[in-house]
């Protein structure tokens, strides 16, 4: 029951930073119709920068700070030189970002080294959680993912540059006429998607290892994420991330780590198959 | 003057007579080990061609092709490992099991189209995958299934088999040349020119009377098959098999190969894979890093020849001839009194 509760919360919280993940994926393949096969990389090179700020400047906390911060930088750039000239084609995009993440992969291996570090939990400690002893670091990343979250939806709900977000999604060529700057929404867009899989990497660094093969396990889950919450659902595709990773958590209990991630593959083929439209249409708008 | 079709032709030669001639001409030029190189960008080239006949030609992009070449790859392995399966049986058997696992996906992921097929193929794939990884009695999960290579034919006491470098490589040449001939008669049937109806206007297409699930089935399958050969050929050219080669960075390689190469056109697939294999082989001995070249090198293709390197030629063979066409106007022009 213990192992049980654990591995269910472990997942849980997993599930919440991986919503933040999937989300930067989710925009960036909704707005610009970009399949990017480098957002794991993006999230990887979040959690190894996370590691630098701690080597270089002695604090983890700072790198809430400017690892979103660099993502963001670093995506605008990426979209300007890579993403930009190949003019939104979902075909040549899956190349250009295969790229991309055997770029990023690469030099990450060539500064950061092949082996895989840890970063302690710069919040030591347990609390006692349904009988439990559950880590306190865990607990305020779910508290970071989840206030996130919420700033992400307000920010597209309730300012103006997540408005234009909205409206060059829905319809671009309406929104130039009236005055939207797509192409730099298209930039401000991607870069945001880079720094919300920072983000996750920052959250995450402590929690799982920091390696330059970080990406390749969490593409396939922030996929299948997007896939299930419906394309172009943000709030299904949260929602989805955080299910799925949940549901892996809880038959982690009881079965291996691979049979879990199996299960949940056979899940989204089922639901590709029987409701392509995502889980949660008709439940939003 | 010449013109473009000729400059084809010539080209098409000069490849057909390289290709007979490697097991002579490379180690001379080069050295041995390249023969073997050569070899395996054929095997890898077939790969890349199961992707392009999908997408190139029935506009479906599948991302777990990887699964075929996988399950090509183990029955060989399992095969002979543990069957005690002789060549051709194990030949088939790695070919059986690739289409019938391309049937038995295929009947589901053709239903869907574009991005969702794309994301149900990498799904099947990464299924199988993991299935493989956590079934080692079966597969012998990462470390994979080495096993003794059988000869391919024995006449009397004379025996023929991979061992030997120059059988190896024009039993690959020939199976390989085999199936891209096969492709090129299929493409250019009706089914063929009924497949690329699909791609231009699904709704068209059926609506003049095209059964286009069963086409897209077929065309699936048939990918299916390219790919199962392809996994027999490196099983036996690698003589192990192993799970890391059903992941989804394998197909995604496949599809790169395709698309830098030139989707919807035969022989892109052969250039996309030749310039990344040559580009592996060259810069890996000289610096540890190489995987940076090759990213650069995917990019810079997309942007400056988003039609891929064949298309790219196409294009610059039909502005020669347009200028001839207009040099030769212009001549009579002048010609004239």
């Amino acid at each position: 029951m213990d192992k049980f509760l654990l591995l269910g919360m472990n997942g849980l919280i997993w599930g919440l930073i991986i919503a933040l993940i999937a989300l930067g994926l989710a925009i960036i393949f909704g707005l610009l119709d970009v399949i990017n096969l480098a957002h794991g990389d993006f999230f990887m090179v979040g959690t190894v920068l996370a590691w630098a700020t701690l080597q270089w400047t002695g604090s983890f906390w700072l790198g809430f700070l400017i690892v979103p911060l660099i993502g963001f930088i670093l995506g605008a750039l990426i979209q300007r030189v890579v993403i930009q000239p190949i003019h939104n084609a979902a075909a040549l995009s899956i190349v250009a970002t295969f790229g991309l993440s055997l770029i990023l992969q690469e030099s990450v291996r060539m500064t950061f080294g092949p082996t895989p570090r840890r970063i302690l939990p710069p919040i030591q400690g347990t609390v006692p959680l349904f009988g439990i002893d559950y880590e306190l670091y865990r607990i305020f990343a779910a508290a970071v993912a989840i206030v996130s979250l919420v700033g992400f939806f307000l920010f597209l709900h309730r300012t103006r540059l997540g408005t234009w977000i909205r409206a060059v999604r829905h319809d671009r060529d309406t929104a130039v006429a009236m005055g939207v700057p797509a192409h730099r929404v298209y930039v401000f867009t991607f870069a945001l998607g880079f720094a919300l899989a920072a983000l996750g990497g920052v959250v995450a660094a402590p929690i799982t290892t920091v390696d330059f093969r970080g990406g390749v396990d969490i593409l396939p889950f922030c996929f299948m994420a997007v896939i299930i919450g419906g394309l172009g659902n943000l709030p299904g595709t949260a929602a989805a991330a955080i299910l799925l990773s949940f549901l892996e958590g809880i038959i982690q209990s009881v079965a291996d780590p691979t049979v879990a991630r199996i299960a949940s593959l056979v899940l989204m083929s089922a639901v590709l198959l029987l409701r392509p439209q995502g889980l949660f249409k008709g439940l939003t708008r | 003057l010449i013109s473009s079709a000729a400059i084809d032709r010539v080209l098409m030669a000069a490849l057909a007579v390289f290709l007979l001639s490697v097991p002579w001409l490379v180690p001379a030029l080069i050295n041995g080990f390249w023969v073997s190189v050569i070899a395996e960008i054929l095997i890898w080239s077939l790969l890349a061609a199961s992707v392009n006949l999908l997408f190139g030609y029935v506009g479906l992009l599948s991302f777990g092709q990887a699964l075929y070449f996988g399950f090509g790859m183990y029955g060989v392995a399992i095969g002979i490992s543990d069957f005690g399966l002789s060549f051709w049986p194990a030949f088939a058997l790695g070919i059986a099991a690739a289409v019938a696992m391309a049937v038995a996906t295929g009947i589901f992921a053709v239903r869907l189209t574009w991005h969702y097929f794309a994301i149900i193929t990498v799904v099947f794939s990464l299924i199988f995958y993991f299935l493989a990884l956590t079934n080692k009695w079966l597969t012998g999960g990462d470390d994979g299934i080495n096993f003794t290579l059988p000869a391919t034919f024995s006449i009397g006491a004379s025996k023929w088999s991979f061992a030997e470098p120059a059988f190896q490589y024009f039993f690959i040449l020939a199976t390989v040349t085999l199936c891209l001939w096969l492709m090129h008669r299929l493409v250019n049937s009706p089914l063929g020119r009924a497949l690329l109806a699909i791609r231009s206007n699904e709704v068209r297409a059926s609506l003049i009377g095209l059964n286009v699930y069963l086409l897209r089935l077929i065309a699936f399958v048939l990918a299916g098959f390219l790919a199962g050969v392809a996994g027999a050929l490196f099983a036996f050219f690698g003589r192990y098999a192993s799970a890391t080669y059903m992941f989804y960075h394998v197909s995604g390689e496949a599809v790169v190969w395709a698309i830098v190469g030139g989707a919807g056109t035969l022989f892109g697939p052969l250039v996309g894979t030749t310039i990344f294999i040559v580009l592996r082989e060259i810069v890996s001995t000289q610096w540890e890093h190489h995987a940076l070249i090759v990213g650069a090198v995917a990019i810079l293709v997309v942007i400056f020849a988003p039609k891929g390197v064949v298309g790219l030629w196409r294009e610059w063979l039909t502005r020669l001839g347009e200028r001839r066409a207009t040099a030769s106007v212009e001549a009579r022009w002048r010609t004239e009194p």
